[in-house]
């Protein structure tokens, strides 16, 4: 036992005294957290929380414009600008903003739109209250193409973004729309009534019967008769809502952690270099007792790595005006998954180390390798979010199971028994990384010796 | 003094790298008495550091037998390790640790704990010369600390069996001499197996040279013997160009 702790000492000395390799492991990780976060973080509340900046050009000026801009000034997402540097925009210099990136949308309401609006308004209800001149071949008005009110965008949004943006201007008009509809059925109905009535009474009809046609009055309180309540899915347990700290946090600790892989690799690497393996190999201890020093003492690494990075999510971001980290409910799921994602990337530094001739090829593979691994494991993109191929691979990535049990834990409430199959699969692959190594090892005659 | 206990015996050693067709070492048969210095000589390629690597258990044989201190090397490798010293061709030492903490590191692995361990350290630093620079980092030292440090790192255990793979590769003339005081110092204590391409350092160090080529011994005995076999050769150096040709080995 004695010469395990001195191997895992050692490995510890070493890594303190590797100024790159605590670089790599610490300060990396930490600005990526801390970057990609509040980045995140302003993205998020640009979807949601915060008011979007919308040119809106209105160059008709009448109900239509007005609707348009009351109802989205209401709706309290959006902040509408009509104005740049005191003056009223015109449509021209506004897409050239657009364009530019200063604006990501603009709202255009041409000159005519509201006339033209009624216009196929009036026609719709008529036609509706004749529904049978279509089909005598009569030419109906309204057939004509549709009133248009362009939305310019900045090129470079999102589709979701736009996908919203659309949606929530169609809510608008079909409201506008409604109400339109409703008033002029309201002012043809009367009409139409007597015209049915005349016609069913012939020379019966009075105009005293007049008065027993009612007025119509068909508005109504504009407030929804349905609502939709927005709510999470969760085990049970602590409630935590879905964030870019909650996300990111876990997300590149685990990035963090997997980077192990360069410096494990690259100590591997070294030591068989320089003759310290075959030295090691003559002294009485075992490859196994060298390799667990090792695996130990990066596994203590990678602990060290998930407090700091979560202090940063609970104490730091929070004071740079983030919500804070929340850790779940069940704090024995979420050491299970720090210690098997750590003793997984453990297992593929050691496999690396061991198959990779130089130090070079050691570090630029870890590297690239952990940076695919981690786009394809939901690390900067969710994995809901990828093609449908993309998230089938996705499921072969060491750090999707770790992130998705971190996630589970952090997000969805979960517990042991909903992260066990992700910590096994981290564990299998932690298995089967150092078997391969070993096996190769002893391929290779133990300590690499070729013949000289 | 030299006795009669037989140290290390190697009996008709094969050693095929895979993919190879002719075998590294071919019939290795050698005996080491203790006490004794023992000079395994050859040019590249001629089997030395295959036999060494045998003999330090790194390596398994392909065929033949091994014993060191009366163990099978092959069945008892890890016992064998216990007795065994080794001091690589290379600088193998962390470069990154001081001198004593790669002393401690290795003292430890060998089984020394405490206040044995502490003096043995001290003792074996002050036996280098680098008293001086025991606290300093190893990728500090200049090339020749570096050889002395690798040195006292192989013999802090005071092993039974020390084997030295060209222990004074590119050192500067001190150092070097310093290294071969301090082994001369070791005759008759310990058993050492010595590999090297500097043939005055194994005439005046080795009790008894073996010269390889080709994974033979190709002729054996003391060096003042040996010399006296071949009138023609006034030294080591002229006997072992004299056998293993002037052709270039890389």
């Amino acid at each position: 036992m004695v010469k395990f702790w001195t191997f895992v000492q050692k490995e510890l000395i070493l890594l303190y005294r590797d100024f790159s390799g605590l670089m790599v492991l610490f300060v990396m990780p930490l600005a990526l957290v801390i970057v990609v976060t509040l980045v995140q973080e302003n993205i998020f509340k640009s979807i949601g929380e915060t008011k979007n900046r919308v040119l809106f050009v209105d160059q008709d000026g009448k109900s239509v414009g007005k609707w348009v801009e009351e109802s989205l000034r209401k709706s309290g997402s959006i902040e509408i600008v009509k104005d740049l540097k005191g003056k009223p925009i015109d449509i021209e210099t506004a897409k050239k903003a657009v364009l530019r990136g200063d604006f990501q949308t603009c709202i255009h309401i041409p000159p005519g739109l509201t006339d033209a609006f009624k216009k196929t308004v009036r026609q719709s209800v008529k036609n509706s209250l004749a529904p049978d001149a279509k089909k005598r071949g009569i030419q109906t008005e309204g057939d004509n193409d549709l009133p248009v009110i362009p939305v310019y965008f900045d090129p470079t949004l999102r589709g979701n973004y736009r996908a919203g943006m659309i949606n929530g201007l169609e809510k608008v008009i079909l409201g506008l729309e409604i109400k339109e509809k409703m008033g002029i059925f309201s002012e043809l109905l009367p009409g139409k009534m007597e015209e049915m009535a005349k016609k069913v009474a012939g020379p019966m009809w009075s105009d005293d019967y007049k008065k027993g046609i009612p007025k119509m009055e068909l508005g109504w309180d504009e407030k929804p008769l349905m609502a939709i309540k927005e709510k999470m899915t969760q085990n049970k347990g602590v409630i935590v809502l879905p964030n870019a700290i909650q996300q990111n946090v876990p997300a590149w600790t685990l990035f963090g952690m997997f980077f192990i892989v360069v410096p494990l690799g690259g100590s591997l690497i070294r030591e068989r270099q320089d003759g310290m393996l075959a030295r090691l190999l003559t002294m009485p201890t075992s490859y196994l007792t060298i390799i667990s020093g090792k695996i130990l003492a990066y596994v203590m690494i990678c602990l060290v790595q998930v407090v700091l990075i979560f202090a940063v999510g609970k104490v730091l971001l929070p004071l740079l005006g983030t919500p804070g980290l929340a850790l779940g409910s069940s704090p024995a799921a979420l050491i299970l998954v720090v210690l098997s994602s750590a003793l997984a990337a453990s297992g593929y530094g050691i496999l690396l180390g061991t198959i990779a001739r130089t130090y070079e090829q050691a570090s630029m593979f870890g590297a690239v390798s952990v940076v695919i691994a981690a786009a394809l494991g939901g690390v900067m993109v969710p994995v809901y979010m990828m093609p449908r191929i993309m998230q089938e691979i996705s499921a072969f990535s060491p750090l999707a199971w770790g992130l998705n049990a971190f996630l589970d834990v952090l997000i969805r409430g979960g517990n042991i028994r909903s992260i066990i199959s992700d910590a096994a699969f981290l564990m299998i692959f932690f298995v089967i990384t150092v078997s391969v190594a070993w096996f190769y090892m002893v391929k290779r005659g133990r300590v690499g010796i070729q013949q000289r | 003094m030299v006795s009669d206990l037989i140290m290390l015996s190697a009996h008709r050693l094969v050693k095929v790298y895979p993919k190879k067709s002719q075998p590294a070492i071919n019939g290795l048969t050698l005996s080491i008495t203790e006490g004794e210095v023992f000079g395994l000589l050859g040019p590249n390629g001629a089997g030395k550091t295959t036999a060494i690597s045998i003999m330090t258990t790194l390596l398994k044989p392909t065929s033949g037998s091994l014993t060191v201190c009366g163990l099978d090397v092959l069945r008892y490798p890890a016992q064998v390790r216990g007795l065994i010293g080794f001091v690589p061709q290379e600088v193998a030492l962390y470069q990154n640790l001081t001198l004593r903490e790669n002393l401690r590191f290795f003292g430890r692995i060998y089984g020394l704990r405490g206040k044995e361990l502490a003096t043995r350290i001290s003792e074996f630093i002050e036996l280098v010369g680098l008293e001086e620079s025991a606290d300093s980092l190893v990728y500090t030292f200049s090339g020749g600390m570096k050889r002395r440090a690798n040195l006292a790192a192989g013999i802090l255990h005071k092993p039974k069996v020390l084997f030295l793979d060209e222990p004074t590769v590119g050192v500067d003339p001190q150092s070097r001499n310093l290294i071969l005081e301090r082994l001369t110092g070791f005759k008759e204590k310990i058993t050492m197996v010595y590999t090297t391409h500097y043939m005055e350092e194994a005439e005046s160090l080795c009790s008894y040279v073996a010269i390889m080529d080709a994974g033979q011994i190709i002729i054996e005995g003391a060096p003042a013997e040996l010399i006296h076999r071949f009138p023609d050769c006034p030294d080591l150096e002229a006997l072992f160009i004299k056998l293993t040709g002037k052709q270039l080995r890389d």
